[in-house]
């Protein structure tokens, strides 16, 4: 993949001195490992399962400016049978990109674009790794589908970092509707009869029950119950990946960067991590991008990096999110009976 | 007895508790965004829409250029979590095509093309959400973009649905009154009380055609008032912005803001 914009050689160089220089300076003047800062808010699609918009550097006096990623997830009911559809559920990522953020970019550039996003991202969302359990509905009949739709609004650099963290955050807000399986029995006063919770049914087919075909789960569609509650949330949410995105320029690495310095130092390294409760992080995918090499030796101690700077991310993201659960529901909920 | 909802109860409401004549409120945000020379959002009830504006500039197809005035170039896009169904529209979808027609045949008349011959304006509209009024949202939220974005025109553009239950005109339909209603978009120019859109995909009749038109235009007028406000604010804040930077090269005090090329070189 090319450069977004296009630079001339002396501003091209003038960054890239300026990257070598002791210490090293940069046009905003971050140091190289330093983050413009986040804005995140979610829930702001009311017609989602969950939302997020994110925005990298925006300035503070304009209000404009920075990356911005739109981020959403829609449920919707599969039949089992059906061609794409798979028992358990499936996620499936789409990244779009608003003309507007690449005003220069041909309608076909823009297709390739986008496709390039949507790979990355639904390669490394929909693994089976990270594959939440509570998108089955009925086993082998009916399962969620769950779309999981970014759109880049507007591209001020770094739109990986964006596009992932935007990602986890919706599938963070994402609430799956509770499910009750329904059964129709032929004789008797009540014809339809429902049955107990799903997760029930489930150990109900696992019973060693020999030759008794009895035992096979009858349920054979299911209902909404009517509750005040979207849902559960989402198993493993904690699980989304992150990534970090090391642009390379010779020796040295940074984060963070501006479309400017993207054309300058077109060679960057993708690292995703995954951070699981229980055990320590995992990579989830690398991808080296533009024209360039690393040098074998050098790959590992980037990954560490890398994840040593996923860590920090995560641990941020994850205040923030907690922050965001607490202003939705508690406080949304002591305004409510304040009234 | 039946599920339907009741567009129009006896004491005179509507499902969402409005009156016949009372618009949802709109939020209008002129904040710059991305490289847009000018863009505008508007939240008009739940229907969120944003549009970007991109010069006048030179033409990405250098073929399509006009020697005698600018060509205006609608692209609209369309979330898939926009609507209740997740759908995803992509660009070569019908309906999205019509609707970007639609906003350049509105704006064709409105903008001052034949100033800016052999270039492009670019009018990217985004729709985040919708609930009924898709079209006037994007209209109104176009004037804006363009308006942010310097570029002239002869009036505002402000536009309004209108829908007829039996007899009683209803004005800024929801999805739900979309649905059941049959209901006309007019765009207005208020200040010189022409018309540069009327569309209607439904059947009303001839005689409720008028009233309709009557009170859809009143609407554009609350508009533009609305509009004209957010687009004092944001002016003044600029000329605020503007007296507070510190001036380049000039010696007098913030009074005179216009400088002149030459003079400025003099000094």
């Amino acid at each position: 993949m090319s450069a977004l914009i296009s630079i001339s050689k002396a501003e091209k160089s003038y960054i890239q001195s300026a990257l070598e220089a002791t210490p090293p300076l940069r046009e905003d003047g971050r140091s190289l490992y330093d983050f413009r800062s986040v804005l995140l808010a979610t829930g702001v699609a009311p017609l989602a399962n969950g939302s997020a918009r994110l925005n990298i550097g925006k300035s503070p006096e304009e209000g404009g400016g920075g990356t911005e990623v739109l981020a959403a997830t829609k449920l919707e009911v599969e039949t089992v049978d059906g061609a794409d559809a798979v028992d358990g559920g499936r996620i499936v990522c789409t990244v779009a990109c608003s003309p507007a953020a690449y005003p220069h970019l041909s309608p076909n550039a823009l297709d390739d674009l986008q496709h390039d996003y949507t790979t990355t991202l639904h390669q490394v969302i929909s693994h089976p790794s990270l594959h939440p359990k509570n998108l089955g509905i009925l086993r082998g009949k009916k399962a969620w589908l769950l779309n999981l739709d970014l759109v880049v609004l507007s591209d001020a650099g770094n739109v990986y970092d964006a596009l992932f963290m935007a990602a986890r955050a919706a599938m963070w807000d994402t609430k799956v509707p509770a499910t009750r399986a329904v059964q129709y029995t032929a004789k008797g006063g009540n014809a339809k009869k429902p049955a107990d919770e799903i997760e029930k049914m489930e150990t109900e087919g696992d019973a060693p029950s020999g030759f008794d075909t009895r035992q096979i789960p009858s349920a054979t569609d299911f209902d909404l119950p009517d509750y005040w509650d979207e849902g559960e949330v989402l198993s493993g949410r904690d699980m989304w990946p992150l990534c970090v995105t090391l642009n390379i320029h010779s020796s040295a690495y940074f984060l963070d960067a501006s479309l400017k310095e993207e054309a300058a130092a077109p060679l960057k390294l993708i690292v995703a991590f995954a951070f699981p409760s229980t055990s320590p992080p995992r990579v989830q995918a690398v991808r080296l991008l533009g024209p360039g090499d690393v040098p074998h030796t050098r790959l590992k101690s980037l990954v560490s990096e890398a994840g040593k700077y996923a860590q920090e991310m995560y641990n941020a993201l994850e205040v923030k999110l907690r922050d965001e659960d607490f202003r939705r529901n508690q406080k949304a909920r002591n305004r409510f009976a304040q009234r | 007895m039946s599920s339907r909802v009741e567009i129009l109860n006896d004491g005179g409401y509507r499902s969402d508790g409005r009156r016949q004549y009372e618009l949802r409120d709109i939020t209008i945000d002129l904040s710059p965004r991305g490289t847009a020379d000018g863009s505008a959002m508007i939240t008009h009830g739940l229907t969120e829409v944003m549009v970007d504006v991109f010069g006048p500039r030179e033409a990405k197809l250098r073929g399509q250029t006009l020697h005698d005035r600018a060509l205006l170039t609608v692209e609209v896009g369309i979330v898939p979590f926009s609507t209740g169904e997740r759908r995803k529209r992509n660009r070569g979808d019908k309906r999205i095509l019509e609707l970007a027609a639609t906003i350049k045949q509105t704006f064709e008349p409105i903008v001052q093309t034949n100033l800016y011959p052999r270039s492009e304006i670019s009018i990217f509209v985004s729709v985040l959400q919708q609930d009924g009024g898709l079209l006037p949202a994007s209209i109104n939220a176009t004037t804006l973009a363009l308006l942010t974005a310097g570029i002239p025109m002869t009036d505002y553009v402000t536009a309004i649905t209108c829908g007829v239950h039996s007899t009683a005109p209803l004005l800024d339909l929801t999805t739900l009154e979309e649905n059941d209603l049959p209901h006309l978009t007019v765009a207005s120019l208020p200040r010189t009380f022409k018309v540069t859109l009327v569309a209607m995909e439904t059947r009303l009749h001839v005689e409720r055609v008028s009233e309709c038109m009557k009170i859809a235009g009143e609407a554009g007028k609350v508009l533009h008032q609305e509009m004209k406000r957010a687009v004092e604010a944001r002016t003044k804040r600029l000329v605020q912005a503007m007296d507070m930077a510190p001036r380049i090269g000039g010696v007098g005090g913030g009074v005179d803001r216009d400088v002149d090329m030459d003079e400025d070189n003099q000094t």
